[in-house]
């Protein structure tokens, strides 16, 4: 197998590698600014310059040549090579900055050259605290600078597009923005504009950057050239906490990530995971996160007289289980969703089995023609899939009507079918409906009860996308009845280990009141002795795993380990992005 | 070193002969007649490698600066798998004080296109294209009429000569920037694309121009082709220095009573260029120094000319190159420190921003080179100076940053006085 000597140490390899990504598979470090796993290598910062020679063999043995000392002997490259691009073969001999002055020097003096037309602005930049321009100049920059004459000025404050703003003097010109409009996007909206010091990256002119994907440049810009105009100067990234999770905007469950402080969350990045979504997600799937905090419905609400009041939990609970009682069994509607994880699903439909009802239906939300082939999906839901796998009647919006006719009593999982155009104001009259939901809307406000429940921020859950991937979320929010520091499944922030109460100050107004869907169905059960009693998610899935062949094997533990779990289903082929 | 006899050098590439750049006149004193043979002259030409062969024997070191051996560069070119292969000639010629090719456009064009005719049979090349800086608008318009004068004489297009050859020849106008004379930049550029430099390997003979097998070659270059093939590779070695042997098209400027473009062979000695054939200094004034071969060529002082002469290894004992041969003369009044400001300055204009080292280094090396200038540069902005070329050498995707680092290390050292002379002076007398 061929080899390589990385800093004296021998590692075997096989197949085609480049250096740099290879350094950093071995959980090495080289610095580099413009090199992304995902997309092209223009090798043109310069950074990851590294040392490079060969073992020279005689050409005729295929021995290889000592020195006067007994060691192999080593052909250096004349210049120092970037690592990003260079392709390793066997017996390559590689010095990084560890080991190698020159190679110290060469990363400095590269960094010296970057910052000296930046404006060194961290402690007004948004990017301060994630920059690897910041990171990396602590780590190998100079000291200090030997630039005394005037920087170069650019535009500043440039937007870009709807979404994302342009501080070109930031720019160090590491085309990662361009590129991903090229190489992954495709709408080639960015380029770069003039020559030498003076470039930046713009779009053509008179256009605007509205690439459905335009914020993945925010995350990839390596400085703090390309901010997000919603997230500018609204926190520091260490002062919140990043929680895992899944989008919920759309078929695909891309992997995110939530970022909160105080109890709200303030916006949402990508997470890798090369099966779904690689680095990527649509700007619709960042835009969510006002779900989470905006229009939430908080404390029970039910009709009095034909308005609605706010009520109480004891109230809804004790409603809830009259409504039940007071109903024929067959004039019972279970309307699960497909916006609602598996776990939420599967609670109803346990209720159903032992009410001696009918399971839930459910109606698809999909957009015919809004898919892109790539993150973006006619699917506007995250868990069609997971209501196909429980089993749930699928209904057209024309059928569903007719069920809904028949009822008495109409429970809706959080699907906000009235908005959706689904049904209508007039289906549910003289019905009486429950919905559970999350936020407020045309649907609750129809409804004779509205159960405020958890969202996919504030409970660990999961959810099946279109390629049959079950992935679950995390709580990256309080609710009133919830604690940081007491859920071991909520993350913790740097100031929740380093901070003090003083620092670590929270608004009670954002902690919305609600409960998760199986917490409220316990309460039901209390006092109906219909017996759906679940302390958590991880529960839930243990008995589907252990009833419905699916999901057999399924855990939060594995789905952890793994990324979530491709389900070996029929009808759900994996399909690659 | 024997000097060459150049005072009798019958010219090849500018003859003297009245409308040459009429494809009649050109055909009248021989032309195409190397074409003629390679395409239709079996027996001496088998197949395209004896071409190859012969132009390697020959070694035409390339005329656009890097001084690399055409026919070996040929014959880097893959075997031809029925797909497009191309030949781009670089007529960019944006360096600083090189002005030949455009004599090529403009007096002797059909030995371009016949030199790049043939190197397009030997490399099995179906498509050519020109590449022309966008200043040269009139050359351009020049070139596209003897193009389609030579595809009227079927010269160029479907079954050439009967052999049987399609080559198509295009001429391309660039947009006015120096790096597009990069080989690989000007791929881009080609391409329609921005003029970067390309990341190498793969080099242009693999991975090209849309990613096909790709030969770039000077437009001087080329047209040493056609008489290479007429009279052979032992004439050509024959002609000036043994190592960078063959006719040279000396581009003398300056202050030089007659500037200008001559053709002689190669090997010429420095101070015979600049007395006799550029008639000496203008005013009668003294030799200070010279830049040999286009602006990155480190400068050389007067007193290091002597015995001296154009071609690679001679300049190289004294630590320059040949480059393009571009000669800029300056006389005792010459401000060196404006001369480089002013270097500085066109390598700071024209860098492409690509790379870190050179985006940010040309500009800094030329604000420094201002101050001083201006008289308010202390003497170590001079260390920093040869510091940052240290720095900016060698560590760039195109040899731009080295073309900018060199002439501000070598001026500075070679005339370090007159830097110091005009910095600030850092030690104060007490009272």
């Amino acid at each position: 197998m061929p080899e390589i000597v990385i800093d004296g140490q021998t590692y075997e390899f096989e197949g085609e590698h480049k250096l740099l990504q290879f350094i950093q598979d071995l959980g090495k470090e080289v610095p580099f600014f413009c090199y992304h796993p995902s997309m092209s290598i223009p090798a043109n910062c310069r950074q990851c310059m590294v040392k490079v020679g060969q073992y020279v063999k005689d050409k005729e043995t295929g021995e290889y040549e000592l020195d006067e000392n007994g060691e192999k002997q080593i052909r250096w490259f004349p210049k120092l090579q970037t690592s990003c691009n260079l392709t390793m073969s066997d017996d390559m001999v590689v010095h990084t900055q560890e080991t190698d002055d020159l190679v110290k020097r060469a990363q400095k003096d590269n960094l010296e050259f970057i910052l000296i037309n930046h404006p060194l602005d961290c402690p007004i930049c948004d990017q301060a605290g994630e920059c690897p321009l910041q990171i990396q100049t602590y780590k190998y920059g100079p000291e200090g600078s030997r630039f005394e004459v005037k920087k170069v000025h650019k535009p500043k404050r440039v937007e870009l597009g709807p979404r994302v703003t342009l501080d070109a003097e930031r720019c160090i010109n590491c085309t990662r923005c361009t590129r991903f409009t090229q190489e992954i996007s495709k709408t080639h909206q960015l380029t770069i504009i003039s020559r030498g010091d003076k470039n930046y990256p713009t779009t053509a002119p008179g256009e605007t950057f509205d690439d459905p994907y335009s914020m993945n440049t925010v995350d990839i810009c390596p400085v703090g050239a390309l901010t997000s105009s919603d997230f500018r100067f609204k926190a520091r990234v260490w002062e919140m906490n990043q929680t895992p999770s899944i989008d919920i905007t759309n078929g695909k469950g891309s992997n995110i990530d939530l970022w909160t402080r105080d109890n709200l969350i303030l916006r949402i990045t990508p997470r890798h995971n090369e099966d779904v979504n690689d680095h990527w997600i649509p700007d619709e799937a960042r835009d969510a996160y006002k779900l989470f905090n905006e229009n939430r419905i908080s404390r029970p609400i039910q009709k009095l007289d034909g308005e609605q009041i706010l009520s109480s939990w004891n109230n809804a609970i004790a409603t809830f289980n009259e409504q039940v009682a007071d109903t024929e069994n067959d004039k019972i509607l279970i309307i699960g969703s497909p916006h609602a994880s598996v776990e939420e699903n599967y609670v109803f439909s346990k209720y159903a089995n032992l009410l001696g009802i009918d399971q839930p239906v459910f109606t698809p939300n999909m957009e015919e023609g809004k898919g892109d082939g790539f993150l973006i999906t006619d699917d506007l839901a995250p868990n069609t899939t997971g209501c196909k796998l429980l089993n749930f009647k699928e209904k057209k919006a024309s059928t569903i009507k007719k069920s809904v006719e028949n009822a008495e009593l109409v429970i809706v999982l959080n699907d906000h079918l009235l908005d959706r155009n689904v049904l209508s104001q007039e289906d549910f009259d003289d019905k009486f409906v429950i919905v559970f939901a999350t936020n407020h809307s045309d649907t609750t406000k129809a409804a004779d009860l509205v159960v405020p429940i958890t969202t996919a921020a504030e409970h660990a859950a999961s959810y099946v996308n279109i390629d049959g991937r079950i992935q679950r979320t995390f709580p990256a929010k309080e609710t009133k009845y919830s604690n940081r520091r007491l859920d071991l499944e909520m993350s913790e922030g740097r100031l929740d280990r380093y901070g003090t109460n003083f620092d670590n100050w929270r608004t009670e107004e954002n902690k919305v009141d609600c409960l998760p869907l199986w917490r409220f169905m316990a309460e039901v059960s209390d006092q109906s002795g219909v017996d759906v009693v679940y302390n958590s998610g991880r529960e839930i899935i243990e008995e589907i795993a252990g009833l419905n062949e699916a999901f057999s094997g399924v855990s939060y533990p594995d789905m952890d380990d793994n990324n979530g779990i491709q389900l070996s289903i029929e009808g759900t082929k994996k399909t690659k992005a | 070193m024997s000097k060459p006899d150049w005072k009798n050098f019958e010219p090849v590439l500018i003859p003297d002969i009245p409308d040459l750049d009429q494809i009649k006149n050109y055909e009248k004193n021989g032309g195409y007649s190397a074409l003629k043979s390679v395409f239709t002259d079996n027996d001496k030409w088998p197949d395209s490698k004896s071409v190859i062969n012969e132009v390697k024997e020959a070694n035409i070191r390339g005329r656009g600066g890097a001084g690399f051996n055409a026919g070996l560069k040929w014959s880097f070119m893959p075997p031809a798998d029925g797909g497009p292969r191309y030949l781009a000639c670089n007529g960019d010629e944006s360096e600083p004080g090189t002005f030949k090719d455009r004599k090529i456009f403009e007096y002797n064009p059909h030995i371009f296109i016949e030199g790049a005719l043939i190197a397009a049979y030997a490399m099995e090349i179906t498509t050519i294209y020109v590449y022309i800086r966008g200043e040269y608008k009139s050359y351009i318009d020049m070139m596209e009429e003897a193009i389609q004068d030579a595809y009227d004489a079927g010269y160029i297009g479907k079954d050439i000569l009967g052999s049987g050859r399609d080559i198509e020849f295009y001429v391309h106008s660039g947009a006015g920037a120096y790096i597009c004379g990069e080989e690989t930049s000007m791929l881009e550029s080609l391409e329609g694309k921005r003029g970067y430099p390309r990341v190498k390997p793969p080099f242009p003979a693999q991975k090209g121009l849309w990613g096909r097998p790709t030969t770039i070659n000077n437009i001087e270059t080329l047209a040493h082709v056609p008489a290479v093939i007429n009279r052979g590779a032992e004439w050509f070695k024959g002609v000036g220095a043994k190592n960078h042997p063959g006719p040279v098209l000396y581009g003398i400027s300056g202050h030089v009573n007659r500037p200008g473009v001559y053709e002689l062979p190669s090997g010429v000695p420095v101070l015979d260029l600049i007395h006799n054939v550029a008639q000496g200094i203008k005013g009668g004034k003294e030799l200070k120094a010279v830049i040999p071969g286009g602006s990155s060529t480190p400068v050389l002082r007067a007193d290091q000319l002597d015995g001296i002469t154009m071609d690679s290894d001679s300049l190289r004992t004294v630590g320059t190159m040949m480059g393009t041969a571009g000669m800029v003369v300056m006389d005792e009044d010459t401000d060196m420190v404006d001369v480089l400001w002013r270097i500085a300055h066109f390598y700071h204009h024209e860098s492409c921003g690509q790379c870190t080292p050179c985006r940010e280094g040309t500009g800094w090396l030329e604000k420094i080179l201002l101050k001083i200038k201006n008289g308010e540069g202390e003497v170590k902005d001079l260390d920093l100076l040869l510091d940052l070329t240290t720095q900016m050498e060698g560590r760039t995707i195109c040899a731009l940053a080295d073309a900018a680092a060199w002439p501000v290390r070598h001026t500075i050292n070679r005339f370090r006085d007159e830097f110091e002379a005009r910095c600030k002076k850092s030690v104060h007398a007490l009272a």
